[in-house]
Formats: C-alpha cells, sequence, structure tokens
C-alpha cells in the first residue's frame, strides 16, 4: 500500500530544517525525511484493532513543524520512527463488527489503545489526551496516531485503530465535515478549558488558521465571551472569522492598539507614540500561532490575573517572562481533548465538536484535496495556506485504489459515477 | 556516578581576589572629599599652573573672545594696584567667570582664583578637579559664610592671590541682579585688599541661562565689561553695609553701561539710577523690562527659526 | 499694477495643462473642453506699517468697546488668548501675527502696569503646541518672559480644576470653558482669520471650551445644517457659537476682540508658480515646476514632508480690527471676502480638488487619509457662499496619495478610528451613536492630549462630522492617486488617472458632465450665484 512515511535520518531531518529557513516553511519536503513509499499494511497490535482506509486526512500545523524540523525535541521520545502522518482522519472500517462503516479516528493513544489495564487516573477519568503512558504497553512510544510506528497514520491506504479510537459517523455528515471534527476537539477542549475565565469577558484569539477559526467558532457557541477579538492577517481568513463570530477582526500589527481601545486600558511605549504593553488589558487570550512573537504580543495585551491559553503547538521560544512574574498571568496549554463537563453533563470532546461542526458549518473551512502523490505540492500549499485564501489542506484518499481484493467491486462503482 | 557531599567552606582564592569584609567590621569612610571639603592645593602648584596658564591664554580666552567680543573699559583703575584684590562682578552667564579672567591684566590673571559655588562646581570629584584646573577654582558656599572655605579664601590672598567672586551667589534667573551676599565684603575687610566692582553687560544675550544643550542657547554677541574704581572698606563700616555700597557701585556701572558715565552719575546723585534689581513687580514685567543688551533674543526677529516639532520624528506607520 | 481679482477660466483647447495639487507634490492635467477653474485672488497689498495699525486698532475699537488702554489697569486679571498651531496655514515667516498684536498689548499694559497676565494657546482638542511652536507665534520676547515662570499655559479642554461651567443656552448647550479665561477682567482674543469659519464668537465659544460644550456643535446634525460652514450667516456651527457667545458675555466675561486677515501670498519664492496662473508661467516657473517635481519624485516621502512643512509662508496682514466681537467679526469678514471672494455662474456636475500637504491639523505631521477626507470634503466643499460648487447628486474628484500613514504622537485616536471605527463603518450617525463616547472618554487619549502632543481621541469623529454636508450632497466621491486600501476605508473609489476618474463619475452623473476644477490654495471662497 501506498503510504507517506517519515524517517528518522538526520541528514534529510537537517536538510528540511535548512531548506524550510532559506525557501520557506513547507518547501523543503523534498529534501526532507518524508518520503512516499509502497510499504506492507501494519499488522493489528494487539486484540480490539481494526483496519481503517483513510478517505481525507488533514494536514495539520503540528505535522508542518515536524516536516520543517522545527518541532520541539520534547517530542523525541514520545513518538517513534518510522512513521506515517497524519492524525485527521475520516475513513472507513475495514473487517471486523464494524465492516464499511464510516469513522473518525480520535488519534489520542491512551492506556485503553495502549492494552495498558488499569488505566492511568486520567485515562480512567476520560482525559485521555493527559494520558500518563503514552509511551508504554503494547505499543511502540507515541502520543497519537500519526506520531507511532505500529500504528500508521492518515497519509496512506491503510491504517490501524482501536476500536476505543473509532467515532461513527452518521450518512449526513460529509467527509469535509468529519475530517474538522478533530482540529475542532482541540479547540472545544480549549474553549471550555477556560468557560469560568472567558464567559462574558474580553477575548482575543491570535491567530485565524484552521485552530484560531474553530476556536472562534468554539468560543462563540460554547463560552459566549462579551466581546471576542480576532487577530488575522489574510483576507479570506478576516471573512471566515467574522463568519464565525468574532465581534472584532483586526490585523496582528492593529491588535495592541484595538485590545487598548476595546479595554480603556492605558498604555506604556516608546516616545514615539507607539504602544508596547497595556496596562491593563483583555482578560483571555487564545493563542493558536505558538510562535515567540505570538506569546510576546499575549503578554502585553493581557491584563493582570488575566490568562494566557497556549492552543497552537509551540516550539522552544525565547520570550521575557518579567510581564507573566509582575502581572500574574496564568499561561495555560490546551492540548488535545478527552471528555467535557458540558451543561448536558459529561461528553466526549468529539462529540461537541461534532454537532459544532455541523451547526458552524466548519467543512467550509476545507479549501484544497490533494492525492498522496502530490503531497509536495499539498505541504507546500498548507504551509501557505492563509497567503493563498485557503485554511485546511486534506489529503484526498477516496479515488486511490484500495485493498485490491476486498474493494475492486466498490472502486468499480466509484469510478463509473 | 556516586552523589558526594562536601562540608561548606569559607570562600578561597583570599589572595587572588580583593578580601571580603567580616560583618563585624566597619567600613573605613570615602576618602574623596568633595565641596568646601575639596582641597585645590595642587592647583595652584606651579607645573599645573604653567598649564592652566596656557589652557587659558591659548584656548579658553581666545575662544571667549570670538563669540563673545568683550570691550573693556576702565581698566586703567586696577592696571597699576599693587598686590591682591576681590573683583566682584553681576552674573548671569556662564561666561562670566571666563570673560573677567579675559579682561584682567595678564600679569594679574595668572595669580587669581575664583570663587565657585561648592554645590554645583565642586559637587562631584571629576567636576572639582576640573574646575580647579581650568579657572583655578576655589569652592565656596553660596548661602553662607563657612569659615572653612572663608579662612581658606583669606589665607589665599593673604599669600598674594587675587580672588575673582561673584556676590550675587549664583546666575540671575530673570537678568536682573540679584541681592548681594556679604562674602567678598567680608573678605576684604578682614584680609585689607580693596574691592573692584565689575559690570559685565549682555553676556546673558550670548549665553542665558536654560536647561538646553550649550550649543543651541550660544550666540554670537557683543559683551561690555566696566571696571569700576577700587573700593576699600571705611573704618567702622561692617561687612553688610560695605556690601551693598558695593552693589551700589556695580549698579551705578549698569546704568553707566545703558546711558554714559556723566547721565549715570547723574542719576545716581539724584538717587534717581534704575533699581539693579529690576523693578519690583510682576514677573513677567519684569522680563519685560529688562534692557535688550541684557535680553537672549532680538527684539523682533526675522527670518525663519526652527520648525522641528518635538516628538514629530516618527513619520510612517507603514 | 494692482492685484488682479479671483478668475474663473474656461478651458478650451490652447488652455495649458492645470495644476492640480498632490500631497506632498504636484500633478498637470488636462480638463476637458468646457470645464471651469476658478483661481484665487491676487494677493492685496500689505499694510505698510503692521505695528502701527495694529496700535490704531487698539487704540480705536470698534462696536462699543474701549480703547485696550482704558480697559487696562494695575492689579487687574488679564488673559491674552491666542489661535493655535492650526493657523495660519502653512505657518507664516517670522515675525508672526500673533507676535506682533501679543507685543502691542503687552507694551500698553506693561506701561499701564498690569501684573497678572496669563497668556493661553487656545486649543479647545487639538494637540499641545511644542515650546518651539510657540516660540515661532509668539517670538522668544514673549515666551521668554512668560514661558520660564508658567504664565504661557495652553487650554486644557480635560482639566476639570481649570473649566467653568457658565451655564446652558436657551436651546440647551452648555457652556464650559476655561476657568481662568472667563475670571479675568479682561479676556483679549488673537485671531488669524484664514477663512471666513475662524473667528467671532467662536474664537472663545470653541477655542477655548471643553468636549462638554463642544459636542453641541460639533457634530452630525450641525454640520449637515451649516450650509456652508464658512458662510457664517447659513452656518448652524456658527448659530450654536453665537448663542454661547452672547451666553459668554451675559455671564460677565469681557472679551476683546482682535481679528487680523492675511492676504492669498501663501508661497516662498521658489514655489512662486504656484500661486501663478499656467499660462502666465514664464521659463522660470516652468524650470522650477519641472526640478521640483522631478526631485520629488526621487524624495522618500518622509523628506519631502520635511521639505514642505518647512515652508513659511510670505503671508502679510491685509487688516486688524480689535473691540466687540459682533462688529469686528463683521469688519473682518468684509476684509476677508474682498481678498478671497471669487463669483462663480451656477453649480456643476462634477468638482475636482487638489488636496495639499497641509490641513489646519497636520503642522509638522503627517496628512492622514481621514485629514485628507476632511480638507476636502469638510474645507476645500464648504468654501461658497450660496450653493455647493458641486450639484446635488454630483461627484468630487480629489488627487491626493493618501498613504495609510499616521502620525502615532499626535493622531493616536485617529489610528483607532481608521482601523477599528472605519472598518465596521463610515455612516455617520452610526460613527456618532455607537463609537463617539468611548472615544471622547478614552482615558488613554485623554493622558496623551494632555501630557504629550496629540489630538483629543474624539477629534477624528470631528474630522467625519466635517465631511458631513459633502457626504450627503454629493454622489460619490473618487480619489486619484490614491492608496487603494485607504481610499476605500474611507468609503471613497481609487482612481488612477484623472480620465478615469471622469470616467468613473460619468456613470454618476451621466455623459458629459459640467466640470469645475477649484484652483487651492492660494485659498479663495466661491461666491456661487
Amino acid at each position: 500500500m501506498k503510504a507517506l512515511v517519515f524517517e528518522r535520518q538526520l541528514a534529510r531531518f537537517a536538510a528540511s530544517r535548512l531548506a524550510s529557513t532559506l525557501v520557506g516553511s513547507g518547501l523543503g519536503v523534498g529534501v526532507g525525511p518524508l518520503e512516499l513509499l509502497e510499504i506492507d499494511p501494519f499488522q493489528l497490535p494487539g486484540s480490539g484493532y481494526v483496519r481503517v482506509a483513510p478517505r481525507l486526512a488533514g494536514i495539520c500545523g503540528s505535522d508542518l513543524a515536524t516536516l520543517d524540523g522545527r518541532s520541539s525535541r520534547y517530542f523525541e521520545h514520545i513518538v517513534s520512527f518510522p512513521f506515517v502522518p497524519g492524525h485527521e482522519v475520516v475513513g472507513d472500517v475495514i473487517g471486523g463488527a464494524l465492516d464499511g462503516r464510516r469513522v473518525v479516528v480520535e488519534p489520542v493513544l491512551g492506556c485503553e489503545a495502549r492494552g495498558i489495564d488499569p488505566p492511568c487516573p486520567a485515562c480512567s477519568n476520560g482525559d485521555k489526551g493527559r494520558c500518563e503512558h503514552i509511551a508504554f504497553g503494547d505499543l511502540e512510544p507515541g502520543l497519537q496516531t500519526g506520531y507511532c510506528a505500529d500504528t500508521g497514520g492518515g497519509w496512506s491506504a491503510q491504517l490501524v485503530a482501536h476500536e476505543s479510537q473509532l467515532h461513527l459517523m452518521p450518512d449526513h455528515v460529509s467527509d469535509e465535515a468529519a475530517v474538522m471534527i478533530e482540529p475542532t476537539a482541540c479547540a472545544v477542549h480549549a474553549a471550555y478549558s477556560s468557560v469560568h475565565t472567558a464567559s462574558g469577558r474580553r477575548v482575543v484569539v491570535l491567530g485565524a488558521g484552521t485552530l484560531g477559526l474553530c476556536t472562534t467558532a468554539a468560543l462563540r457557541s460554547l463560552v459566549l465571551p462579551g466581546v471576542l477579538v480576532v487577530v488575522a492577517k489574510h483576507p479570506e481568513q478576516r471573512r471566515l472569522a467574522r463568519a464565525l463570530g468574532a465581534d472584532h477582526v483586526v490585523e496582528p500589527d492593529e491588535v495592541v492598539r484595538a485590545a487598548r481601545r476595546l479595554t480603556g486600558s492605558l498604555g506604556l511605549g516608546r516616545d514615539g507614540g507607539a504602544i508596547d504593553r497595556l496596562t491593563g488589558g483583555v482578560d483571555v487570550v487564545f493563542d493558536c500561532v505558538g510562535s515567540a512573537d505570538s506569546l510576546e504580543t499575549s503578554l502585553a495585551i493581557t491584563r493582570p490575573g488575566g490568562e494566557i491559553v497556549m492552543v497552537g503547538m509551540p516550539g522552544p521560544v525565547k520570550v521575557d517572562l518579567a510581564p507573566l512574574w509582575h502581572r500574574e498571568v496564568t499561561l495555560r496549554g490546551a492540548y488535545a481533548y478527552g471528555s467535557e463537563d458540558t451543561p448536558a453533563g459529561r461528553r466526549s470532546t468529539f462529540e461537541v465538536a461534532q454537532d459544532l461542526v455541523e451547526d458552524a458549518h466548519l467543512e467550509q473551512l476545507v479549501s484544497g484535496r490533494y492525492p498522496l502523490e502530490r503531497y509536495e505540492e499539498a505541504i507546500a500549499h498548507a504551509a501557505a495556506a492563509g497567503r493563498r485564501g485557503s485554511v485546511k489542506i486534506v489529503f484526498d484518499m477516496r479515488r486511490q485504489p484500495r485493498d485490491r481484493d476486498r474493494h475492486s467491486d466498490r472502486d468499480k462503482e466509484t469510478d463509473e459515477t | 556516578m556516586t552523589a558526594t557531599r562536601r562540608s561548606p567552606r569559607p570562600p578561597s582564592g583570599f589572595l587572588w581576589r580583593a578580601p571580603t569584609r567580616p560583618g563585624g567590621a566597619t567600613p573605613l569612610p570615602l576618602e574623596r572629599k568633595t565641596g568646601v571639603e575639596y582641597d585645590t592645593a595642587w592647583a595652584r602648584r606651579y607645573p599645573v599652573r604653567l598649564v592652566r596658564a596656557m589652557v587659558l591664554d591659548d584656548v579658553t580666552i581666545p575662544l571667549v573672545r570670538t563669540v563673545a567680543k568683550p570691550t573693556i573699559y576702565g581698566r586703567g583703575a586696577i592696571e597699576h594696584l599693587e598686590g591682591p584684590l576681590i573683583v566682584t562682578a553681576n552674573h548671569t552667564s556662564h561666561l562670566d567667570t571666563a570673560l573677567l579672567l579675559s579682561c584682567l591684566p595678564p600679569s594679574r590673571r595668572h595669580h587669581t582664583v575664583v570663587a565657585a559655588a561648592a554645590d554645583y562646581f565642586f559637587d562631584r570629584h571629576w567636576k572639582a578637579t576640573l574646575s580647579a584646573f581650568g579657572l583655578g577654582a576655589i569652592p565656596m558656599e553660596r548661602q553662607k559664610v563657612n569659615r572653612r572655605s572663608a579662612d581658606a579664601a583669606a589665607e589665599l590672598i593673604d599669600d598674594g592671590w587675587s580672588l575673582v567672586i561673584f556676590p550675587e551667589g549664583g546666575r540671575s534667573p530673570h537678568g536682573w541682579g540679584q541681592e548681594f551676599k556679604g562674602g567678598a565684603a567680608y573678605l576684604a575687610r578682614r584680609c585689607g585688599v580693596p574691592v573692584v566692582p565689575v559690570h559685565i553687560r549682555g553676556a546673558r544675550a550670548v549665553l542665558p541661562r536654560g536647561d538646553d544643550s550649550i550649543r543651541s542657547r550660544l550666540r554670537r554677541g557683543e559683551v561690555q565689561v566696566r571696571f569700576g574704581a577700587p573700593l576699600w572698606p571705611n573704618d567702622g563700616e561692617d561687612a553688610r553695609r560695605f556690601s551693598s555700597r558695593i552693589e551700589a557701585a556695580v549698579a551705578l556701572l549698569a546704568d553707566e553701561a545703558e546711558t554714559d558715565w556723566w547721565s549715570a552719575r547723574v542719576r545716581a546723585s539724584r538717587g534717581e539710577s534704575p533699581p539693579f534689581r529690576g523693578p519690583d513687580v510682576s514677573p513677567w514685567r519684569r522680563a519685560w523690562s529688562l534692557p535688550e543688551s541684557a535680553d537672549p533674543v532680538p527684539r523682533r526677529e526675522t527670518g525663519v527659526p526652527g520648525s522641528g516639532a518635538d516628538g514629530a520624528t516618527a513619520w510612517d506607520r507603514r | 499694477m494692482s492685484p488682479r481679482p479671483g478668475f474663473v477660466l474656461e478651458v478650451d483647447r490652447s488652455t495649458p495643462p492645470t495644476l492640480f495639487w498632490h500631497g506632498e507634490g504636484f500633478r498637470l492635467e488636462r480638463l476637458p473642453s468646457g470645464s471651469r477653474v476658478i483661481y484665487a485672488p491676487e494677493p492685496l497689498p500689505a499694510l505698510k506699517d503692521p505695528d502701527a495699525a495694529i496700535r490704531h486698532a487698539l487704540e480705536s475699537p470698534l462696536g462699543d468697546a474701549a480703547p485696550l488702554r482704558s480697559l487696562l489697569r494695575p492689579g487687574m486679571r488679564l488673559t491674552i488668548a491666542f489661535d493655535d498651531i492650526s493657523l495660519p496655514l502653512p505657518p507664516m515667516q517670522a515675525p508672526d501675527i500673533r507676535q506682533r498684536v501679543i507685543e502691542a498689548v503687552l507694551e500698553i499694559a506693561a506701561e499701564v502696569g498690569v501684573d497678572d497676565v496669563v497668556l493661553i494657546a487656545a486649543l479647545a482638542l487639538h494637540r499641545r503646541m511644542t515650546d518651539d511652536e510657540l516660540r515661532h507665534a509668539l517670538g522668544e520676547r514673549i515666551f521668554n518672559a512668560f514661558a520660564p515662570y508658567g504664565l504661557l499655559t495652553q487650554h486644557d479642554a480635560e482639566d476639570p480644576k481649570n473649566l467653568v461651567d457658565l451655564g446652558q443656552t436657551d436651546q440647551g448647550e452648555d457652556v464650559e470653558i476655561n476657568k481662568r479665561a472667563a475670571e479675568s477682567d479682561l479676556l483679549v482674543y488673537v485671531n488669524i482669520n484664514l477663512v471666513a469659519m475662524d473667528g467671532g464668537h467662536k474664537s472663545v465659544a470653541t477655542g477655548l471650551a471643553s468636549y462638554k460644550s463642544l459636542r453641541h456643535h460639533h457634530n452630525v446634525r450641525t454640520m449637515l445644517h451649516s450650509r456652508s460652514f464658512m458662510d457664517r450667516h447659513h452656518s448652524e456651527l456658527h448659530s450654536s457659537n453665537w448663542r454661547m457667545g452672547t451666553l459668554i458675555k451675559d455671564a460677565g466675561v469681557n472679551v476683546f476682540q482682535i481679528e487680523t486677515t492675511l492676504n492669498t501670498d501663501t508661497f516662498p519664492e521658489q514655489f512662486r508658480f504656484l500661486q501663478r496662473r499656467e499660462w502666465e508661467w514664464n521659463l522660470r516657473d516652468r524650470a522650477g515646476f519641472l526640478a521640483s517635481s522631478k526631485a520629488l519624485e526621487r524624495t522618500p516621502p518622509e523628506i519631502a514632508r520635511r521639505i514642505f512643512h518647512s515652508i513659511r509662508a510670505p503671508h502679510q496682514m491685509t487688516s486688524v480690527q480689535a473691540g466687540e466681537v459682533g462688529p469686528v467679526h463683521d469688519r473682518t469678514l468684509e476684509n476677508l471676502y474682498r481678498q478671497q471672494l471669487v463669483p462663480v455662474e451656477g453649480q456643476s456636475d462634477i468638482l475636482t480638488m487638489g488636496i495639499p500637504f497641509i490641513c489646519p491639523y497636520n503642522v509638522n505631521s503627517i496628512m492622514n487619509p481621514i485629514l485628507v477626507a476632511c480638507l476636502g470634503l469638510g474645507y476645500f466643499f464648504n468654501l461658497y457662499r450660496g450653493k455647493p460648487l458641486v450639484r446635488e447628486g454630483g461627484v468630487v474628484i480629489m488627487s491626493h496619495p493618501t498613504p495609510w500613514a499616521f502620525n502615532p504622537v499626535h493622531h493616536p485616536s485617529y489610528i483607532d478610528f481608521f482601523e477599528q471605527v472605519l472598518s465596521e463603518t463610515t455612516d455617520l450617525l452610526e460613527i456618532e451613536s455607537k463609537y463617539e463616547a468611548a472615544f471622547a472618554t478614552d482615558p488613554w487619549y485623554v493622558h496623551l492630549y494632555r501630557t504629550s502632543y496629540a489630538y483629543h481621541g474624539v477629534h477624528p469623529f470631528y474630522m467625519w462630522y466635517w465631511c458631513a454636508h459633502a457626504l450627503s450632497h454629493v454622489g460619490k466621491v473618487i480619489v486619484v492617486g490614491g492608496d487603494r486600501a485607504a481610499v476605500r476605508r474611507l468609503g471613497f473609489t481609487p482612481a488612477s488617472t484623472l480620465s478615469d476618474a471622469l470616467e468613473m463619475a460619468e456613470d454618476v452623473v451621466g455623459r458629459d458632465p459640467t466640470i469645475t476644477h477649484l484652483h487651492a490654495p492660494p485659498l479663495l471662497m466661491a461666491d456661487v450665484q
């Protein structure tokens, strides 16, 4: 079967990092450690595992960081090589009781998927994202499907997944909507994590890529902030941010001024009249970028006692934490998902995300589909998505030849239609 | 790998590093003295005097003469006087000291010390050194007669040094004269030397007092330096009354500078001299009635002054 | 040769191209045959001895005011207020008129022996003046006599301790003005009446007022009912100020008004071609135009800006009158109209105008997009008496590079207004009701207005309201050669050339439109019959 495989080759790793520095993010793929290979399908690693043939698989910001060689070394021990990337997956189950059913894979590889019993306290509470055993058990280390050598990932014709990872999709949910559930779940989780600090308050979302827009939608429908400002750089992002519920959409170089004016805060700055930071500020900032610049901006505009939620995956960043200390700002991460305490009781994050995708029509964010063979193009597009007026780029395996023995009939049908 | 633990040891490297002071020991007081405590004797040793004389004659005075163009009147009154003198003048500009030195006869110039405010010229060690070297300054308390500085000055006068002193105790904030303090009179009485009243006209127009840089304040101009006849303290005259006599003499010179020698004297005899300290009215009217020569601005300017608006440097945002 | 009056040229095929101001630069444009170009009258001769004229005006005042000397006595409180940096434009060569007049007033005050004298720059909600600007306006002698003692002050409309509420007019308008001015025994106000809007009761009622007071006439409704605000008898802005002025007088504030008018000698020798009619450009003028426009093409915008802002106009005084506000202002208007009025026959479909580098609110600063709109649609559009130069539903075409650039020191609230308000809406009433209060009371803008050199937070709103009459009157506004994003943000239409703009205008006004070009500055006022 065809798969995009990411191998541990230090030389190529360095080459991709250099290339991404020189020519830009997403453009170093050709020299990097990612290759399209013909490999054998993965073995089922244990009981409860089934094969899934991906239909759509998204390209995520964290994937791009990995491909650019910029992800943190923190992940060294919680991924295993070679792996097939892709953790935003909608696909068809092959074999087993669920054969032929369309599912979304919840990629976190927690205790249950690893065959660890009894599970860790987090997993037993449903907070799979906080699992303490992601490097142990039946599987090689790997925090998620798409970073583990044993499970494969979405950027291929086939992966293996534990039954506990599968969410059945009803027919009225399109593939595009389904593939948006995973990123939306991240946003839902982030939104719920600050429901008490952000509800009715002044909130800024930094960044209007997939995560930023999903967070905007999640905040608008689940948290109801008093004022929601979204920082968006590109026109299409601005349009979408507004459509998804932003009260004000501002450009990156306007955010400090906008936050100042909306909060009626005073500013501090150089003699030239520019404002470097606010003395007051907004209550909560959702940083959906994760760079040193965005963190710096967040610290500049968060009020004393306020909160910064890091939704985008940060790498090693150099940032002055004096304001964090002096203004008693809370800096908090928001990773992945599990279960949320909703007004309707405790629900799986994916379920909430599925409702949100349907309500807010987040399938509109899927704006580019590529076959695996054109992966270099796809990744370059994803890296420049905002600039090119797109948001989410996905690999489309619906027209790929599948396991010939079992699915030749269906392939024919598809071809004919 | 084994983890070892050492017993705490006192700081080492004693001979290679400066010693640390034990908590119980009191530090010695700092050696350097400033203000009236500053000892200027080194600046009157021959090698230093020689260098100062060269700097004064070849650098300072030519510079002063270029910007201020002093015209000297009445120096004859002191040219043939022997022995030390106390030279007192009105004070409106930092230029005054150098101007006065440049107008003294050369023989006396290099045997003169200048009384300078202890709290301004001697507050830092480097400033004290520079003042003592460059102008032969000695520290003097502005407000009151300080025993130490008075003794030091008296000793120098007894030694044959002349003293330049500004009895107003500082540059005038508005261009008008201020009350003369008693220091000069006291020293003259104590040492039995004459006081020479001097009026400097127009220095404020060349270099006014102000917060801006010297370069932006400096304008070329013409300055008049008027020497009056030396005054000796009368028998039984106390320092305060002698001091007002000195002030009156400077005021007479001031009137003479605006009018002429004769009218000034006529007016003085009638008690109609314009008040040296300016009219006793509100600040703006005092400033408004300042004689043109004392004003750093010509009465009606023409041409285009600088148009730079402060803070308007950041032009473009994008 | 005596100066020629204003002139309306009908463009024919032998007319040379017409000069259009274009920010820190100019364009030469060919207007279609049959277009009209309105030229300002040539500069009237200046007063021979301005100082003597000022002394005369102070000694023989108009109306029922007594000579200044008899109004002064020792022990009184005298306050002298003067127009701020916004007048005249460009700033005039030294000595400034304010210096001449105030020196004359002070000479008398000094002779009489008035001790308690305070000078106030009548800023209203404008930025404070820098020391250099004050020195230029007042001369160093005044500056040195007053500034060091804190007697040279700038009106602070956000200092509750130094404001006094004088009550309400019969229309319910609050009158709150500078306390020192209100509580003085005599308030002398020194005006430079550059355009017909300036002076009269507007001097004190606006220049020394607070936001609480200003909002009664600086608003959309008033501006819609001021046709134009340059014509005092048809201006609601002025009616309101006159009501306030009457109240101020009734409250016992004794105002001695001094007004002065200037001639149209606006540009120095090297820019002489700017105030000549194109067909009269001699070799030197043509060379001057060529050299300066070529040089400007190669000059970075900041440097071009500096060059233009260093221009000091050779304005000369044509009249000075002092005394009671009403009669003084009437005489001033006569003198001003004598210099600026140009009779024009009827309206046209399209009004074109070149927008220069300066307006009242960007002296030594950047002409930001909001100010471009304000100068074109506020000031130039309103330079009429009778009817606007453009018919209702017509098109205004302005020429200005309109860069997306702001001076963060002078115009901080403008940046936010442009980024956060105009991006949402350009609708006058919506802006007024939804945003004005928040900007006017924002503590940061108040802080910058009081301590830095910033215009008040509400000031960009007033700029926008200034355009109200034009925006409600015309069908379309086109900006030639402007930054597209900035022009669109203003709600106007960008065009690259004048001919494109004329084509676009035809969609609104139909084929073969009539065109009028306002050839200003030098300033003029169209008397449209």
